[in-house]
């Protein structure tokens, strides 16, 4: 039987296909289900589920990982090929980078913590999560906290739509007395427009070859439909022109652009070409005051501010490995606590039974001055010869390092998990602890009590 | 007695700039563009210090040397900027003032003072003070519409290349770097023309002729036409890269001349030789 300890196992956007994936997302009422059957089955003494659409992990406080692959495997049989498991600081040192946003698809997302936290609620919520799982979790989020604040990860554009209202903002600062234009019905078109319209422009525009989806569009969009026959008019009356057809040629041509800078007296005009195949013809960009985007130049501005963030990714790294070290010394020295206690109760029972074992032969000869002489001899041995063991047990506990509490527990045969202490001393100096490895048998007691 | 404090204006000046420039290069750190503010703000103060001590010292010849001409300059450059910062809230823009005002500043740090000789009680009249004050302002603020259309260019190069690097990131947009330049060039033409209006006027006084074809004179009314023009093209429409440039060959004009006139003696009687050459237009 393997120690009471942190296990996780999960799948995500790394290990696992959407198609996998998509079978695990567990949401609401289906997951407190799972939570509670998580912690109902034996050896699991609490339980925790993250599910988001790029990742499915279970963390479990038990002797194993055993029911953490059974959530997987009675799932959907070939999940097992998937599956990534972790133990103990691997364990934390995995949420803690997952909570920090360092796991996800886009490096330094947002939104990542506050499915975590959702997470934990919901856990909470079903009475899976007990007081190791609230350790761990609320000191994910502290130092989610603290590289989101220390480092620069969060920051720089995302999504194809920020990275729109980024060039708008690099180029008109808002877009006050603008006016954007939005041609064909793309889906990336449609959320980009949305985007830029948070830039306060004065209205949008929409056109596209469909009348009928044209209509729909601009309702969406808050927009006001205007005739695809137009468009030429148009380009000189719109700052913003987002293009995303399913045309396979260019819709916007350099003579158009050309004839429409003349219109609109060099006012500068940005072209954003979402579509591919391309829809605005690449030669615009060469114009005066023309600023003309496509896909591969946007994804240009993600890379770039993910490039800047790897750099922030590996601070980040280091922050987290401090946090990781942190929480296990904190771990070690609550593990370290118990047999500490169960150590000087047991000494201190023996003692007092020998003073009295004395006592009782030799009492009679003894005044009440020399009786307590006995018993404090007694207590003084037990105090002398713990003292140094103590203070060796707690500054190796601190350091992160419970191997010297196991070494004591194994020596001195103390079975934590028993809870006893001085009240059965008899028990546990004869030996009889048949259950648990002693070290960690203790620390996971400490995390339940 | 002036001149040390004038250097201990430049010593602030020079840590502004460090504060400023680290700023651009950790713009996560506002503090140091406070930081920079604050010690421009300082700088500027013991700067007028040393303008005052400096006055009674030499009675305000040392104005009409270039040393003089310059620290003036950077003094009201740095108001100047200052002002704007508190409207616009420009602390990038610090980053290219602040080196220039320290560069600028160097010639009139080392040395004595110039000031050839104190000006005779011709020229004590209230339009030279006018004057003088004027065309620095005005020189000042082409300076400031200088580092802004830089700033312009940089940014357009990477945003119109495609090419998202150290601009991109730090500075404003270009519209609003297009409309400081615009604005920049406006108030500076308007200070300018009051400062030939006080000009023409001293001369008229002094010299007894408006125009005597001195050589200021022609430099100063091309620096004046330019910037005019300048003004109007905005009118009609002229704006973005092509404006920047024009400020950028602009200011090169003024600074150039600025130095050429004072470097070459006997070249204009703006320098020197007030009174000598009066004449009743040298046609």
């Amino acid at each position: 039987v393997s120690a009471q300890d942190v296990y996780l196992v999960g799948l995500s956007h790394k290990s696992a296909p959407i198609e996998v994936r998509e079978r695990f997302a567990l949401t609401g009422d289906t997951l407190k289900a799972a939570l509670v059957e998580l912690r109902a089955t034996d050896g699991v003494q609490e339980a925790f589920v993250v599910s988001t659409c790029n990742r499915v992990e279970v963390y479990v406080q038990a002797q194993g990982d055993a029911a953490a692959r059974r959530f997987f495997t009675s799932r959907a049989a070939q999940a097992g090929d998937h599956l990534y498991a972790k133990a103990g600081a691997h364990a934390v040192r995995h949420l803690f980078r997952v909570s920090a946003s360092l796991d996800s698809m886009v490096l330094g997302e947002q939104q990542i913590l506050g499915q975590v936290k959702e997470a934990y609620g919901l856990a909470s919520a079903a009475g899976s999560a007990g007081s190791f799982i609230s350790r761990l979790c609320n000191h994910a989020f502290a130092t989610a906290k603290r590289v989101r604040t220390e480092t620069d990860i969060g920051k720089g554009t995302i999504s194809m739509s920020q990275v729109a209202v980024e060039l708008v903002e690099k180029i008109f600062g808002d877009l006050k007395g603008r006016s954007i234009l939005l041609a064909g019905a793309g889906k990336m078109g449609t959320l980009s427009a949305k985007a830029l319209a948070s830039l306060g422009a004065d209205r949008i525009l929409v056109t596209n070859r469909s009348v009928e989806r044209g209509q729909a569009l601009a309702a969406q969009v808050n927009g006001h439909f205007r005739d695809w026959a137009e468009l030429q008019r148009l380009l000189s009356e719109a700052d913003v022109v987002i293009v995303s057809t399913g045309a396979p040629n260019y819709v916007l041509t350099r003579e158009m652009l050309a004839k429409a800078m003349k219109a609109r007296r060099h006012r500068s005009i940005v072209l954003i070409d979402l579509a591919v195949p391309r829809n605005v013809d690449p030669d615009c960009a060469d114009l005066g005051d023309v600023y003309a985007y496509d896909v591969d130049d946007m994804q240009k501005v993600v890379d770039s501010t993910q490039e800047a963030r790897k750099g922030e990714a590996l601070r980040a790294e280091a922050i987290i490995e401090a946090e990781v070290l942190a929480f296990s010394r904190e771990r070690e020295t609550r593990a370290a606590l118990p047999v500490l206690i169960h150590l000087r109760r047991r000494a201190e029972a023996i003692a007092r039974a020998e003073a009295a074992r004395t006592l009782s032969i030799a009492g009679a000869s003894l005044d009440e001055r020399g009786r307590r002489s006995v018993e404090a001899m007694a207590q003084a041995i037990v105090n002398k010869l713990l003292h140094v063991p103590t203070v060796r047990l707690k500054e190796s506990a601190a350091s992160g390092d419970g191997t010297l509490a196991g070494a004591v527990a194994e020596l001195f045969a103390i079975d934590a998990e028993s809870g006893g202490g001085a009240e059965r001393p008899a028990r546990a100096s004869q030996g009889g602890q048949p259950d648990a490895g002693p070290g960690r048998a203790a620390a996971a007691s400490s995390d339940r009590n | 007695m002036s001149i040390v404090i004038l250097r201990i204006a430049a010593a602030l000046y020079a840590v502004s700039t460090a504060a400023y420039v680290l700023y651009f290069a950790r713009p996560k750190h506002p503090r140091l563009a406070m930081a920079g503010a604050t010690t421009l703000g300082l700088g500027f103060l013991v700067h007028a210090v040393a303008i005052g001590v400096g006055c009674s010292e030499f009675g305000g010849a040392e104005f009409f040397s270039l040393r003089g001409g310059l620290a003036l300059m950077v003094w009201l450059a740095a108001g100047a900027y200052l002002l704007l910062n508190r409207f616009y809230h420009l602390p990038t823009l610090g980053a290219f003032i602040t080196p220039f005002i320290v560069v600028t500043l160097l010639p009139a740090l080392f040395g004595t003072p110039g000031h050839p000789e104190l000006p005779p009680d011709t020229l004590r009249h209230p339009t030279v003070t006018v004057h003088i004050i004027s065309a620095v302002l005005g020189v000042a603020l082409f300076a400031i519409a200088f580092g802004a259309a830089l700033m312009y260019l940089l940014q357009e190069r990477e945003v119109k290349g495609k090419k998202f690097g150290v601009m991109f990131l730090r500075l404003p947009s270009l519209d609003k770097l297009d409309r400081m330049v615009q604005r920049l060039v406006r108030a500076g033409f308007v200070v300018y023309t009051v400062a030939l209006v006080a000009g023409t006027m001293t001369a008229t006084a002094v010299w007894k002729s408006a125009w005597s074809w001195d050589l200021q004179q022609i430099v100063s009314l091309t620096i004046w036409l330019l910037y005019g023009v300048m003004v109007q093209l905005r009118h009609s429409g002229w704006h973005g890269r092509r404006y920047a440039l024009l400020t950028l060959v602009g200011f090169a004009l003024v600074l150039g001349s600025m130095v050429t006139l004072k470097v070459v003696p006997g070249a204009t009687r703006h320098v020197g030789d007030y009174g000598t050459r009066v004449s009743g237009g040298a046609q």
